[in-house]
């Protein structure tokens, strides 16, 4: 008993330990707070690619460089700092606010010495999830695989003067002791020039496009009231991120409004109403759009793509690129929107893709683009 | 008197008292705590029952919430206190009670197993443990502590009661234990398996073993009998606390806590909730096992043994098993601080031990072992990655959002921590957030596996789509301001169509509004508790602690303890060791 | 306003009640604002006498038989006053006080930016008041004059209804501030509108190859009357190219816009503002 017992307590207790070991992975916990590593001789050998993978992005998700960076394999051309810069993005753009939330590797080709990988990325983001896919290809090096990491070419823009003709609107508000009437700025007229309401899986959709017919900047926020046969209200629901808020003299935005687990046959009429407010703006930076194309990404999934060239002299950290498709009527069809998680440096341009419903990319016939965007210090 | 035979008394409780007093006290003075993740939480509760005392619904947090979801002792003594010191000072105070009650009770705790002397021992480390610092100086849970020194002060008289039958001890038992439950329901929940459990089996084994007068029988029908009277006791002085657990079942999507990972897959997580809150306990773990395996103690042992696999969170599958759902809802640094206590008698018989053997040099090393634990964990507060990121002064928030009407509206914090309770107890605008997870009611929080809005990021994609769903329903709920301190927030407020309206402690915080936002309103609730139930959540938990007072100053101690064991004393002699 | 007509009512109730006559009050029909009056009463003796009216109440004693002088500043407020008068029994009339003479326009003008030649693009209203800001209902003449940059526009005099006068009129040709102007007697408010450039008109664009892609520009940007448009308004840039296509949503910058696009191969590019259309260009590759 006075030995037995003892033995017992820790022969159970470390059983349970192994037990959790081995059972099901790791408990959801915070992000980005808990950094840590695992006790010695407790990571998993990287004995196959896949948990070499594993071993690597667990230690990308912790941000132990150190330790990612010795598991690649010698012959990769990325230096640390760039393979830090790879993952963690640079110049305050979208990868940079992001946390690796997630991952799911999943073989494509092996051979006894060589692995190509491909990993689904979740990544936590302050505008929302945002998945990334990544071919990762991977030798054996002795009894244990390693990744092999390509160079890592961070975005660079030559030394140069770009004049800038600023040009932006100020707000000035009138005092409270003005006379009555003899101050007032009317808000910007803003009109709705398309509206179209369709059923999806997740629920209703409400979309179409705004413009700004005034001669100054316009804050835009277009709301939604579902209305059922006998006239009461299903639910309202706002544009939210899917609209580029602030328009220029002109400008026009799709828009895009959700209703999820709202079937439209209970609907009997949508009222719409759009409302815009005075706000002081910037006609700067300009992003060029080019080479739109809608094409089948990787994955198979039909996509716009194109790249965003940003014509300024300013970096913008996040560009959100907002897309509206129309059918050979010239209807909105659909409206869709992403986020480009790489900064965009004066005068470079970046990557887009934006997915569009495989059931409506036939009836695409055209399409209308939009770039929001958010600049460190300038919102 | 002989150097030795120093070292061979019990230190008066007194003296113990005056230790705790010295190591605690200044740190309370200093106000430490304020930085914890929950004071600013335990202030808030406070402050409301200083204004209405009975009116349990609150409107500044949650768009309106029931402060009958969390007992209200501790807020209660902060809110009368705050009458004379205020709400800061009104916190230490009650934490400063349950810093001292907590050796007190530690010490009778002991008795239960031990002699004098190792109670003693015991009692006084109890003041240097790392896991109470954690809860007090870094974690901030107020109620968890007091209701943990407030039970353990009522587990002798319940073990008097079963072994001895004493009317008195059944009374003061039975109002202790409601004073327990007033102030922190999940003690007394979990302290009936964990703590009282191995008190009744140790009573049983005394019958059995004819160390008391009691049967077997009758200490098992005493303790069903207490047991009955508590449950009657709790749940008319918690009746609508209940009632609202009844009417609204925690069924929120699980929050993510560190303390439910697996340790030994971190080490982070490992340090933050285990070595530190074990300190230089660790080096007392073979002991315990040894030591713990004598008769008497086993229950004891096993007690701990459990707690202690309780307080490894995810490390183990157990908690999970035995859990079940409330496994993802409790966290687990709780059963640390319980595990810690329920080793202290075993401790103190160590201490003994060493003392008798070494003297001096086992003085110096308790002594630096002790010093070490606590010192380790106020280190820790400066060092662990969950502090925060730096002092902040919200007083330019409260004052924004106290002038010009702005509290018409509602309001959010992101990047704030738990100095959103501060905002929201010295504002009287509402926030659609709060700092206390049972509470929430909203879909847009319960719906996604996240606690606090103003923590979102923390949380993940979870956090940050609730943090979505909240501010794509601004208007609905009024919310026209969000406060940021993170500019991790500022591109999501800018992309949704928020716009930055001023900036305070140079561009420390900036605020940000949104146009066509609505003035707030009452949003129609389901869980606002009738009159009668704030009149009994006024009156009663407070009630049953000034009862508690009474007894204790009316109904003194005629005797010591009757059972203990004096230590060092053979095993197989044992039995001889036990006074009358 | 609606306690004070109820005061005024309760206490004509009152005096109904109380209605046993036996001495009598007479009151003027009209007072003017400001201005002093009286209330002759018959009979002897002392009386108590009540007035109350829009921001006044007010008790004294009286000798029956002779006349209650009203000082101005007690009738400043126009509406319905009511007078009592209490000895042994009670008998009470009551009055209207008018608004004074118009010393104020308040002159509302919608809306604060116009696009140019718009047809009741224009409207204005006017309230005249007196000094005590009475609302004055008497039919007034208020005229209206509408002054451009380049001289006045028109001018017509409006007579209030109900103490309200209204124009409501197109807007000019040329884009700038539009001054409106409404005067009563000596009194006059001024109120200015913006006239802008309404939509772009004949939008034609030039491009031209350089290293990076193409350089685009308009000409200067003008409405049909010949305004400029205003910087700031967005040219979208369209280049199309087989089945993919560049844009550009550029803002006008002194009277153009510029923007670059990158396309090595044959495209066509047209431009748009809001719903007006540019003309095509068509470039060769490279």
């Amino acid at each position: 008993m006075k030995i037995a017992l003892p033995i017992v307590f820790v022969a159970v207790t470390t059983a349970l330990m192994v037990l959790a070991l081995s059972g099901a992975g790791p408990a959801r916990g915070t992000v980005g707070i808990a950094g840590g590593w695992a006790m010695y001789g407790l990571t998993p050998k990287a004995s196959t690619p896949q948990q070499a993978l594993t071993n690597l992005l667990v230690d990308v998700q912790r941000r132990n460089w150190d330790r990612a960076f010795r598991a690649l394999s010698k012959t990769s051309a990325v230096d640390q700092q760039g393979f830090i810069e790879d993952w963690m993005g640079s110049n305050g753009s979208l990868r940079s606010f992001s946390a690796l939330e997630d991952f799911d590797p999943r073989p494509l080709h092996m051979t006894d010495d060589q692995a190509d990988m491909r990993v689904y990325i979740h990544w936590s983001t302050p505008v929302g999830p945002i998945q990334d896919v990544r071919d990762i290809q991977l030798v054996r090096e002795g009894d244990v695989w390693r990744a092999v990491w390509p160079k890592f070419q961070p975005p660079t823009v030559p030394a140069e003067v770009i004049p800038v003709t600023y040009l932006r609107w100020d707000l000035v508000t009138g005092s409270a002791e003005d006379q009555w009437g003899s101050k007032n700025v009317d808000a910007p007229h803003v009109r709705i020039i398309s509206m179209n309401a369709v059923n999806t899986a997740e629920g209703a959709v409400v979309m179409g496009e705004v413009v700004n017919e005034d001669t100054i900047p316009a804050f835009v926020n277009v709301n939604a009231t579902l209305v059922d046969g006998s006239g009461n209200a299903i639910d309202d629901e706002s544009s939210f991120d899917k609209i580029d808020h602030v328009l220029l003299p002109k400008q026009v935005t799709p828009y895009r409004i959700d209703f999820p687990d709202i079937d439209l046959s209970r609907v009997k009429n949508v009222r719409m109403d759009v409302k815009a407010a005075l706000v002081p703006a910037s006609a700067d930076p300009v992003i060029g759009v080019m080479d739109q194309k809608l094409d089948t990404d990787a994955q198979g999934k039909a996509v716009l793509h194109g790249d965003l060239l940003n014509e300024s002299g300013q970096t913008v950290n996040i560009s959100h690129v907002i897309a509206s498709f129309y059918d050979n009527s010239g209807k909105v069809v659909w409206v869709s929107d992403g986020y480009v998680d790489r900064a965009l440096l004066p005068q470079s341009s970046e990557p887009f893709a934006v997915e569009i419903p495989k059931s409506l990319s036939g009836e695409v016939h055209n399409f209308h683009v939009v770039v929001n965007q958010y600049s460190l210090g300038r919102s | 008197m002989s150097t030795s035979r120093s070292y061979s008394r019990p230190i008066p409780l007194l003296a113990i008292l005056l230790v705790a007093l010295a190591v605690h006290g200044p740190l309370l003075l200093m106000q430490l705590p304020s930085g914890s993740f929950d004071a600013n939480f335990h202030i808030f509760f406070a402050s409301h029952y200083a204004h209405h005392w009975f009116e349990p619904w609150n409107e500044k947090w949650f768009a309106g919430f029931s402060q009958t979801t969390y007992p209200p002792l501790t807020h209660q003594w902060i809110a009368l206190f705050s009458t004379i010191v205020g709400l800061n000072m009104g916190y230490m105070l009650v934490q400063l009670i349950a810093v001292l009650l907590l050796p007190v009770g530690v010490y009778r705790f002991a008795r239960i197993w031990v002699d004098d002397r190792a109670a003693s021992y015991a009692a006084l480390g109890s003041v240097f443990l790392g896991s109470l610092s954690f809860l007090v100086y870094q974690a901030g849970q107020l109620a968890t502590v007091a209701s943990a020194a407030l039970y353990l002060n009522a587990l002798p008289y319940f073990y008097e009661w079963m072994s001895e039958a004493r009317g008195r001890s059944l009374l003061k038992g039975i109002v202790v234990s409601l004073t327990a439950a007033a102030a922190h329901h999940v003690t007394l929940i979990f302290g009936v398996v964990l703590f009282a459990g191995p008190v009744i089996w140790t009573a049983c084994l005394d019958a059995h073993d004819e160390r008391v007068s009691a049967s077997v029988a009758g200490v098992l029908s005493r303790a069903v009998a207490f047991g009955l009277m508590v449950v009657a006791g709790v749940a008319a002085v918690l009746l609508p606390y209940w009632l609202a657990l009844i009417q609204h079942p925690i069924h929120q999507i699980p929050i993510p806590h560190d303390s439910r990972a697996n340790f030994l897959l971190n080490s982070t997580i490992a340090v933050n909730y285990f070595v530190i809150p074990y300190g230089a306990l660790i080096l007392a773990f073979p002991f315990i096992l040894v030591r713990g395996v004598s008769r008497r103690f086993i229950p004891l042992l096993c007690g701990f043994w459990l707690t202690f696999i309780f307080g490894l969170g995810g490390t183990t599958p157990l908690p999970r098993w035995l859990l079940g759902r409330a496994y993802e809802i409790l966290t687990f640094e709780r059963f640390t601080f319980w595990a810690t206590l329920m080793a202290m008698p075993l401790v103190g018989v160590l201490a003994a031990q060493l003392l008798d053997r070494f003297q001096a040099k086992a003085a110096v090393a308790l002594s630096l072992a002790a010093v070490g634990s606590i010192g380790g964990a106020l280190w820790w507060l400066g060092a662990n990655p969950y502090r925060p990121t730096g002092q902040m002064n919200v007083e330019p928030v409260i004052a924004f959002l106290n002038r010009d009407g702005h509290d018409s509206y509602r309001y959010l914090t992101l990047g704030f921590g738990s100095e959103l309770g501060k905002v929201s107890t010295y504002t009287s605008a509402g926030s659609v957030d709060g700092d206390y997870n049972s509470a929430r009611l909203l879909p847009e929080m319960t719906h996604y596996g996240s606690a606090q809005l103003t923590n979102a990021k923390f949380y993940g994609t979870a956090g940050m789509a609730s943090l979505r769903a909240m501010l794509a329903h601004a208007n609905r709920y009024g919310l026209k301001f969000v406060f940021v301190h993170d500019p991790y927030y500022e591109p999501l407020l800018t992309f949704v169509g928020w716009r930055k309206i001023e900036t305070f402690n140079n561009g420390q915080i900036t605020a940000w509004s949104k146009d066509d936002v609505p003035p707030a309103h009452q949003i129609p609730s389901d869980a606002i508790p009738p009159p009668w139930q704030g009149w009994l959540w006024g009156t009663l938990p407070v009630g049953v602690s000034f009862l508690a007072i009474f007894l204790e100053l009316l109904l003194t101690e005629e005797r010591p303890m009757p059972v203990g064991v004096g230590f060092p004393a053979p095993a197989e002699n044992r039995e001889q060791h036990y006074v009358a | 306003m609606r306690m004070r007509c109820c005061l005024v009512h309760s206490v004509a109730a009152l005096g109904l009640l109380v209605g046993c006559v036996a001495q009598e009050v007479r009151v003027p029909h009209s007072v003017v604002a400001d201005e002093d009056a009286s209330i002759s009463t018959s009979g002897t003796g002392k009386a108590t006498f009540y007035l109350v009216g829009p921001g006044i109440s007010r008790r004294s004693d009286v000798n029956l038989g002779h006349e209650i002088n009203l000082a101005g500043e007690e009738l400043q407020h126009a509406g319905e006053y009511f007078a009592l008068l209490c000895s042994s029994d009670c008998q009470s009339a009551s009055f209207f006080v008018v608004a004074a003479k118009p010393s104020s326009l308040t002159f509302l003008v919608h809306p604060s930016r116009v696009p140019v030649a718009q047809g009741d693009g224009v409207s204005g209203v006017a309230l005249p008041f007196d000094q005590f800001q009475n609302f004055v209902l008497a039919p007034e003449f208020v005229n209206f004059q509408l002054t451009a940059k380049n001289g006045s526009l028109w001018s017509r005099s409006v007579p209030t209804k109900e103490g309200v006068a209204w124009f409501r009129t197109a807007s000019g040709r040329s884009a700038g501030a539009l001054q409106v102007r409404a005067s009563l007697n000596d009194v006059s408010t001024l109120r200015a509108v913006e006239q802008v450039a309404s939509d772009p008109c004949h939008l034609r664009i030039t491009g031209q190859r350089n290293a990076k892609g193409i350089l685009l520009q308009t000409e200067p940007i003008h409405d049909c009357a010949g305004n400029p448009v205003p910087d700031g308004t967005i040219v979208t840039f369209t280049a199309s190219a087989g089945n993919g296509k560049s844009t550009v949503d550029a803002p006008i910058k002194q009277g153009v816009a510029r923007a670059e696009i990158i396309a090595p191969g044959a495209v066509t590019i047209s431009a748009a503002s809001g719903v007006v259309m540019g003309n095509e260009l068509r470039i060769g590759g490279r």
